[in-house]
């Protein structure tokens, strides 16, 4: 079976897809809940921090 | 603004987000080990009425931030002046990093920094653990600049300004879910 030739992803739609702002929540929530329920103490209380300070995604 | 594709000062925007970013983390971290400190005051409550605490105060935050509940928190009603980045770049960018990163020089506009402060002072940790928390919500912030830096157009904003309300109720459930599986965990 032939494969459809892959598709070119534009610069900007790419860069706009890995800056989504929604992108570093997933990443921090994932790592927090795993590192608790892996009983990792330290790594989730780091990433609690860091999603506590992500919710104050102001504009700079 | 700081990280805006418009960028015409005479240092490298790169330059100044990593300036900026070193001064989110020392200020978090600076945070941190003044909420270490004072956890000692917890210290005497039995560790299941701390755990208890943990979890009431991370239910209220989720309250607060879908608007189920209106609970007053203190915070310092002011911007940080725009002055401090005018004179020295780099040290500005520092400064005005540190003070943001300290939580405690400007709007405080989420609940989950609020449950994760009063969860550091209810957990009474040893001092790496309570003093890195610090550094991620340095990091966390830094993240904000990062990824606007990197998105290399104004358009960004807008979308921050859209997912605002979702994101930041989902970080308060997400800070509930973390935290009630770590006490449950630890027990």
């Amino acid at each position: 079976m032939r494969m459809p030739a892959a598709e070119a992803v534009p610069a900007g739609r790419l860069r706009r897809g890995l800056t989504e702002p929604l992108l570093p929540f997933a990443a921090l929530a994932l790592l927090a809940v795993a590192a608790a329920a892996a009983d990792h103490a330290v790594l989730c209380w780091a990433s609690v921090g860091a999603l506590a300070g992500y919710s104050l995604s102001g504009s700079v | 603004m700081l990280f805006s594709p418009g960028w015409r000062a005479p240092v490298r925007q790169g330059q100044v987000l990593a300036v900026f970013s070193a001064g989110l983390l020392l200020g978090g971290t600076l945070t941190a080990t003044v909420l270490w400190l004072l956890s000692g005051l917890t210290a005497p409550l039995p560790g299941v009425a701390r755990a208890g605490l943990i979890i009431a105060v991370a239910v209220l935050g989720v309250a607060r931030e879908a608007g189920w509940v209106r609970i007053p928190m203190p915070q310092n009603a002011r911007q940080i002046p725009q002055e401090v980045l005018r004179a020295r770049i780099r040290r500005g960018a520092l400064r005005f990093g540190f003070e943001l990163g300290t939580g405690v020089r400007t709007y405080v506009s989420a609940s989950a920094p609020y449950v994760v402060a009063l969860g550091l002072l209810l957990a009474h940790q040893g001092p790496v653990p309570t003093i890195l928390t610090g550094t991620g919500f340095g990091i966390g912030r830094a993240a904000t600049a990062a990824t606007r830096y990197a998105s290399r157009h104004d358009e960004w904003d807008d979308r921050r300004v859209t997912r605002m309300p979702l994101l930041k109720n989902a970080i308060a459930l997400t800070v509930l879910v973390a935290l009630v599986l770590l006490v449950v965990r630890g027990r």
